[in-house]
């Protein structure tokens, strides 16, 4: 990819030269040597590259989850590498919708508690969230399991969930960490057209890092993540 | 509500299941704890009250006294009774005696009294349980129930009274010869101790074997309802002046009412003991949640969930345990208080030991009083406590970083 910079206004989020190492022992990793892109809304990134080359702490960087050792993560127009953890915290309820491999459903919570809990951390949830919460899971195809417990789901119908969840906020970015890294084919192709056919509907950027070549090629535009920089 | 309660509600109360089971455990132990020491802060109580009524009947409130024999007892009395403050006075004199029966000897304390003036201060009417205060003349003596019993001596009987002023006597070769004096009736008061080591008789007589002529030892004082003795002894004090001295029931029994209250704190302060226990059976299965939840914790960071606020949600669970607890601890408390003397006799009668268990603690029934003061300090220990408890689970879940829990295998 040569140009992971879209100089667009409407750019969602904005990374600028991310930087980050681990320390192991006496040795030092450098895992991010200088990430920069752009996502616009309603455009969707897909990131690939070997296991071990930092996917998932670039999206912890840009969730605000870790600190980068250099570099900035714009949010829109917030600043959110100067923010402090807790104002962080506050923004990224608003801003940022994820989802990862292992979905991370909460157990005691019926479906549709699931998909209302970020409303919940939000403040106190109203009819207006209950409709949206029930509009989301009959968009992911699971009107008819809103009661059901998580462990009573399979996993595609999990992630469903999830996807669900971490868009009830209506987020402008939302970041997939491998979504469809424990399912079947079958199911995974399924689960990846309902993410990018959801996040246009809801016109949300999507970040979305996987393995595969195939579902990269349905975002709007692909990147590589090879020695701590996207190619 | 905010969302750190609804998680913790939902975390004791899943969906498709009633409660957790780590939680009813929990609550149980907050319950146990809470239930004993209400039950026996009560019992305790219950002792504590009995005693007190029993000493001011068996004392009334006040005591007037010079600290020898006082001859100008007669104006004092009336004076005395002149007092508003003062329902009745009555004068006394007491000591010990030697008493003789069928070669069945005892030394119980005798109480010289007026019959006519002494029921206003000292119930003494209620306590007859055979006999009658009106038969009390200067040749008879009432006995207490439990020395009657182990001198064998029945209303009507004849016994050999002693006194120490005989032993000049002997000194001086005389003939010794004991005043015999007839059972008038029997009283009991309910007190073991007292019952088994005091007798009556009138003033006369005692000013007669003590050789104390127109004296008396003190005079017993009973204030109106709702009169404060504490007042009223130190107006007393004041306006008698030396050589006369009004000692309260509390004075009297100082010491006994200290120990008293020191068994009860005692009582207390082990007992707590439990409800600690129960605390960190509260934080061990509550730090278990958070560990094996670290990874849902994570998630809710990571989803914009504070770490003050979850911190909170662990708090909460806490002291909603404590306050479950409480409440459970409190009612089934009242219940087995309510029940106590079925619950105690069917004790006795497994066990065989309620002769054992009168004796002890020298009450036919266990009684209870209920202090509001009692319940507050022991539900606030518990809440407290179980609030505590709450505390190590919820700082290590605030500390959790989301990137790192959510790493976590
Ligand atoms: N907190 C940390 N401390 C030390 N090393 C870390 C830490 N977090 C990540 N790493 C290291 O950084 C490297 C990148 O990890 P990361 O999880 O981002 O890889 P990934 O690209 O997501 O891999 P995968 O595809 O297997 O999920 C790994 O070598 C990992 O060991
Ligand atoms: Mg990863």
């Amino acid at each position: 990819m040569s140009d992971v910079t879209v100089d667009r206004m409407e750019a969602v989020l904005r990374v600028r030269d991310v930087r980050k190492s681990f320390r192991s022992g006496t040795r030092t990793f450098e895992i991010l040597n200088g990430v920069t892109f752009d996502v616009a809304a309603g455009e969707s990134l897909s990131i690939r590259g070997e296991s071990g080359s930092g996917k998932t702490t670039l999206l912890n960087i840009v969730a605000g989850l870790e600190t980068a050792d250099a570099g900035g993560v714009l949010w829109k127009d917030l600043k959110a590498h100067e923010q402090s953890p807790r104002a962080l915290c506050r923004w990224r309820r608003d801003f940022v919708g994820m989802v990862f491999q292992a979905y991370y459903l909460i157990p005691e919570m019926n479906a549709l508690e699931n998909v209302l809990f970020p409303a919940r951390l939000r403040g106190g949830i109203s009819r207006t969230e209950r409709e949206r919460a029930a509009a989301l899971l009959e968009a992911v195809g699971l009107s008819g399991r809103m009661e059901s417990l998580p462990a009573t789901l399979s996993g595609g119908e999990r992630q469903r969930v999830a996807i669900a969840r971490g868009l009830m906020n209506r987020p402008a970015l939302l970041l997939a960490d491998e979504p469809t890294g424990n399912l079947d084919e079958r199911t995974s192709a399924a689960i990846m057209s309902l993410l990018l056919d959801v996040c246009r509907g809801e016109s949300a950027a999507l970040v979305l890092v996987t393995h595969s070549p195939v579902y990269a090629a349905q975002t709007s535009r692909t990147a590589l993540l090879h020695e701590g920089r996207l190619e | 509500m905010p969302w750190y309660i609804y998680l913790a509600l939902r975390q004791i109360f899943p969906r498709g299941r009633l409660v957790s089971p780590f939680f009813l455990l929990s609550v149980l132990g907050v319950t146990l704890g809470v239930m004993i020491l209400i039950i026996v802060q009560s019992v305790m109580g219950g002792f504590g009250q009995t005693y007190r009524e029993l000493i001011v009947d068996t004392n009334g409130h006040l005591r007037v006294e010079t600290g020898g024999v006082d001859y100008r007892y007669r104006e004092t009395v009336e004076r005395l009774r002149e007092d508003p403050a003062i329902r009745a006075a009555a004068p006394f004199a007491q000591g010990v005696v030697m008493l003789q029966h069928r070669q069945q000897p005892a030394f119980p304390y005798i109480r010289g009294i007026e019959p006519w003036s002494e029921g206003k201060v000292i119930p003494l009417d209620d306590f007859m349980i055979r006999g009658s205060l009106d038969d009390l003349h200067d040749d008879s003596i009432l006995l207490s129930s439990v020395l009657a019993r182990q001198l064998r001596a029945d209303v009507g009987a004849t016994v050999d009274v002693y006194t120490p002023l005989m032993l000049d006597q002997l000194k001086e070769d005389e003939v010794l010869l004991p005043r015999e004096l007839r059972v008038a009736g029997i009283y009991e008061t309910g007190w073991n101790q007292f019952d088994s080591t005091t007798m009556v008789a009138t003033l006369r007589l005692m000013q007669d074997l003590y050789a104390m002529e127109g004296g008396a030892h003190g005079i017993a004082v009973r204030v109106n309802p709702g009169v404060d003795e504490f007042q009223v002894a130190q107006r007393l004090n004041e306006e008698l002046g030396p050589p006369y001295r009004a000692v309260t029931w509390t004075q009297m029994y100082e010491d006994f009412l200290w120990v008293l209250q020191l068994e009860k704190s005692v009582m207390f302060f082990l007992l707590l003991f439990i409800v600690l226990v129960a605390a960190f059976a509260i934080a061990i299965s509550m730090l278990l949640t958070v560990l094996r939840k670290t990874r849902e914790i994570g998630l809710i960071g990571a989803m914009g969930g504070g770490a003050r606020n979850l911190a909170a949600s662990y708090c909460f669970q806490g002291f909603f345990i404590g306050v479950c607890g409480s409440i459970a601890g409190t009612g089934l408390a009242l219940l087995a208080l309510r029940y106590r003397d079925e619950i105690v006799s069917a004790f006795a009668t497994v066990t065989g030991s309620r002769d054992v268990l009168i004796q002890f603690y020298q009450f036919a029934h266990l009684p209870a009083h209920y202090n509001p003061r009692d319940f507050v300090i022991i539900i606030a220990a518990a809440l407290l406590l179980s609030t505590a408890a709450g505390f190590l689970p919820a700082f290590r879940a605030a500390r959790l970083k989301p990137a790192e829990a959510l790493r976590h295998e």
